[in-house]
């Protein structure tokens, strides 16, 4: 189901303080897709997963859900959360302590009153889909980490939502597991052709996780675009800061040609990959992703993207050595394979590719 | 709905404002009239009075000492018993858990009337064997002694001392104690150069603590001290107000101001300590618990003290009782004793209507004064933990003041209201006086249940389309069960055992358990107060048990519901 939010806003009061949590948020959300919204703490993105799930209640603007109006201040609805027939998996997993599975599980269809069989099958089918069959009677307070989160799921599960809401579910796991089930909740969602709205700070999660990603910041919708296009074409600064390290180089546009745009900067002329550069003369900030910055065998010679620096630090990270190379006074964080025959104080070559560097606008 | 929620916090605000502050206010008035029938004449007469009495430099003193010496004695037992439970291989720690809370069970003034009927100087069994053996002419121990009082108010006030000693005590970083072993230090130095200086804050909090208590205590001083001739405090408030020809309630709450005063800087300076604790203890997440310091050839001997510590703590005091309630006098256990042995003093009792009344007062104001106490810090609970504004933490203050408060002042402070109006000498105001004193011992249960509930729980329930009445059934309800049972329990077992409140407040018509077993004391009427004892140990240990049945069945009920 299609999700849309129109003018949305909303204030806090903090201490006396007026804290804008959401600043005129238009949004759709397209339906049977898996939906991130991505930002630090304390951008909004909660408050407006909330919004959504009916649990806060927002200033002003509309909510749809699908068909239906779920919020709307100028026509005076508000629908309540348990109204509105959604899931949401929270980030403490929110298991009912002195239940055992089943009857977590069971909650939302016995709220239903649906009858007893119908449960015993809906549950039992949910807890095989998350694999924990035969945790029926297990007590809720006996469950690992790992284990609370698959109740959380299948409890979401369960009732065949439309739409799913998950608030940072994975936060309180540990590195080894949160990426295992990264990978199972993103078979589990692309197999249930269900619509997803997913909150997380971290970037990793919302790239490896998402069909399309929303950034956010102060309350505001920042860009929104599939995993690659915010990774790699996004043009503004917070967006590709945020979402992973970056080499920021200011320059000033030089050439406009068909396809690429020339910006000199202070370690030369840089060759950029764009569709409709800025206009010649405009200062500009070039964006260059470590990972596009290679190291070459020659000394890299007259070509296009060519530059000449020493290795200030070499930092080994497992798949490859972080290094700092010092181009002029400015330095470039590159990754450089593990193979790869340098020593800090060497002097190499580096060379970029013109698609690996972007434009920012602001 | 919405006015409801608006009214409730200061609703409750007025509540226990009136419980809590009015008898303050009452006996700061009072104390500066004339007399209860001369309320309202300003006078400082009585402060001339009782200050310048020359026996209360004695009695000043007596209860310092009385107060040092029981914290010290309460919190050395409870450093050894909490290093030997956390941090050595000794046999049996269950018996750990047990000496931490059963002798709460057993009323303060029992305990201190059997060590009576064990020492005494007259004819304490004890005191009986050891004429008859070394063939004394005097009896070798005094229990009716500044020492004697001190020694059983140290052993009643372990268990509090203990459940703060101990989970500090294994909550703290053990590499600590590691790096100086590893540096070369024994045991023994580790100990008292690492071990004990850390938690020094969580030592302190308990000396306050038991000093607190001590300070407020009334069953030793007045089954132990009085006997004796040895006043605290307490008792010589005591004494002006319940012998002698007039009954002085205007020194009474003269002599209570200082009281009152002594135990709101202990309070003050205890609240202060906790919070320093908390910062000094290192408490780290690790999953590695240290080995367990062997014993070796001392793991007996210890085990044998810790296990003749739990003998005297609890069964001690019920086996003299019993014994005590069976033979015709005060005798030394022999063939002939328990030849003698008759149902006589339980008889009396039974056929006693004073003693069945305050059987049936005590029962009542236990079960009753629980509920409605149990129905107030649930509405103050909830306040204080999910609503959160300033007026909520005005309500929090306002309810943690009787913490402060001697059972015994208070009293007198309720006096001075009570006797205006149709309540005096009646069951509603021992009523309204239990709830005032015992108030903190409820909301302290139920504020970690309302805790406990996090706000996800119930949001949850509501996506999962619960409605407000369905999650507050399902969800809220259940979990608040244990929270509700065990502050019922709690306040039920403690007013079934009031003692302190009730000597003011207590008149011909409203008796109560312990105030009769004071009045069997004082009479000498040994045989009498045991049977009596003994029935109120049973009172309040049916209300616990009938009580925790219940939470279980009603939690069951819910899950399956």
């Amino acid at each position: 189901m299609e999700i849309r939010i129109k003018n949305l806003n909303k204030d806090y009061l903090s201490d006396g303080k007026k804290i804008t949590a959401l600043s005129n948020v238009n949004l759709t959300i397209p339906s049977d897709k898996i939906f991130t919204l991505l930002g630090p703490s304390g951008c909004g993105k909660t408050t407006l997963l909330r919004c959504i799930v009916g649990l806060e209640i927002p200033g002003s603007g509309d909510i749809d859900i699908g068909d239906e109006i779920v919020w709307s201040k100028d026509r005076g609805i508000f629908i309540p959360p348990e109204k509105r027939g959604l899931s949401m998996v929270f980030q403490t997993y929110a298991i009912w302590p002195h239940m055992n599975v089943f009857d977590n599980v069971a909650y939302p269809l016995q709220v239903r009153h649906e009858p007893k069989e119908e449960i015993k099958r809906k549950v039992e089918r949910a807890l095989q889909f998350v694999q924990l069959e035969g945790f029926e009677s297990r007590p809720a307070t006996k469950l690992s980490g790992g284990q609370q989160q698959r109740v959380a799921l299948a409890r979401a599960l369960v009732p065949e939502p439309k739409v799913i809401l998950f608030d940072e579910p994975l936060s309180n796991l540990d590195a080894k597991l949160r990426e295992e089930t990264r990978k199972e909740l993103r078979s589990f969602l692309t197999k249930l052709k269900i619509t997803a709205v997913y909150v997380t700070h971290d970037r990793i999660e919302a790239l490896s996780l998402s069909d399309v990603i929303a950034v956010m910041k102060a309350g505001r919708i920042m860009e929104i675009g599939t995993p690659k296009e915010i990774y790699f074409r996004s043009e503004q600064q917070f967006v590709v800061d945020f979402i992973g390290r970056t080499n920021l180089i200011k320059g000033r546009v030089v050439r406009v040609e068909n396809d690429v745009t020339l910006v000199s900067t202070a370690i030369g002329t840089i060759v950029c990959k764009t569709q409709m550069g800025p206009p010649v003369e405009s200062s500009v900030t070039v964006a260059i992703r470590p990972e596009f910055v290679k190291v070459t065998a020659g000394d890299g010679g007259k070509e296009r993207n060519t530059f000449r620096g020493r290795v200030e630090s070499l930092v080994f990270i497992g798949e490859a050595y972080e290094g700092e190379v010092r181009v002029g006074d400015t330095r470039l964080i590159t990754k450089i394979a593990p193979t790869a025959n340098v020593k800090e104080g060497d002097e190499i070559g580096l060379c970029v590719d013109p698609d690996g560097c972007s434009i920012l606008s602001r | 709905m919405v006015w409801t929620r608006k009214a409730l916090t200061p609703t409750l605000i007025v509540i226990v404002g009136f419980l809590t502050v009015s008898p303050v206010v009452m006996l700061l008035l009072g104390s500066f009239s004339e007399g209860l029938g001369a309320f309202g004449t300003f006078t400082l007469e009585k402060y001339v009075k009782s200050y310048t009495d020359p026996a209360l430099l004695e009695i000043i003193v007596n209860t310092i000492v009385f107060i040092i010496g029981s914290a010290l004695v309460a919190t050395a037992l409870a450093v050894f018993m909490a290093y030997l439970n956390t941090r050595t291989d000794i046999p049996f720690k269950v018996l750990f858990q047990v000496i931490s809370i059963v002798p709460m069970m057993i009323p303060h003034i029992l305990f201190a009337v059997s060590w009576g009927l064990l020492l005494n100087p007259s004819n304490g069994l004890i005191n009986l064997v050891l004429k008859q053996i070394l063939n004394l002419q005097d009896s070798p121990f005094n229990i009716y002694s500044l020492p004697g009082m001190i020694l059983v108010e140290g052993l009643l006030d372990l268990p509090v001392s203990y459940l703060i000693i101990a989970p500090a005590m294994s909550s703290f970083d053990v590499s600590l104690e590691e790096s100086s072993k590893v540096s070369g230090s024994s045991n023994l130095r580790t100990l008292f150069k690492i071990t004990l200086p850390v938690l020094r804050p969580a030592i302190l909090a308990s000396v306050t603590l038991v000093a607190i208590r001590s300070l407020e205590s009334f069953a030793v001083p007045s089954a132990l001290g009085m006997p004796g001739r040895i006043y605290l405090l307490s008792t010589h408030i005591y004494r002006i107000i319940a012998t002698g020809f007039a009954a002085d309630y205007g020194m009474a709450a003269a002599v209570g101001m200082s009281a009152l005063a002594a135990s709101v800087t202990l309070i003050v300076l205890y609240r202060h300590l906790t919070s320093e604790s908390e910062k000094y203890v290192t408490i780290s997440a690790r999953g590695y618990r240290p080995g367990l310091i062997e014993l070796h050839r001392a793991k007996i001997p210890l085990f044998i003290i810790v296990a003749l510590l739990s003998f005297i703590l609890i069964v001690l005091p019920v086996l003299v009782l019993l014994y005590t309630s069976l033979v015709p006098y005060s005798m030394v256990p022999s063939l002939k004793a328990f030849g003698m042995m008759s149902w006589k003093h339980w008889v009396a009792v039974l056929k006693d209507p004073i003693s069945l009344l305050s059987l049936k007062n005590s029962l009542f104001l236990g079960v009753v004064g629980a509920t409605l106490g149990v129905t107030l810090t649930l509405f103050v609970s909830y306040t204080i933990v999910k609503v959160r504004t300033t007026a909520s933490g005005i309500l929090e203050s306002l309810s943690f003041l009787s913490f402060s408060f001697p059972g015994i002042v208070i009293g007198v402070g309720f006096m001075w209201f009570f006797v205006r109006t149709p309540l005096y000498a009646t069951i509603g105001s021992l009523l309204i006086g239990y709830i005032a004193t015992y108030l903190p011992y409820g909301i302290r249960p139920l504020s970690s249940a309302f805790i406990q509930i996090h706000r996800d729980l119930e949001e949850s329930s509501r996506v999962c389309g619960g409605g407000m009445f369905y999650t507050l059934r399902r969800i809220i309800v259940p979990l608040l069960i244990p929270g509700i049972v065990s502050a019922w329990i709690l306040m039920a077992t403690m007013f079934v055992r009031e003692l302190s409140v009730s000597v003011v407040l207590s008149r011909p018509g409203n008796e109560v358990l312990a105030v009769q077993i004071l009045r069997f004391a004082e009479d000498g009427l040994w045989g009498r107060l045991s049977a009596l004892g003994i029935l109120m140990i049973i009172a309040s240990t049916t209300l616990a048990v009938l009580a925790s049945v219940a939470g279980a069945k009603l939690t069951k009920v819910r899950k399956e519901g």
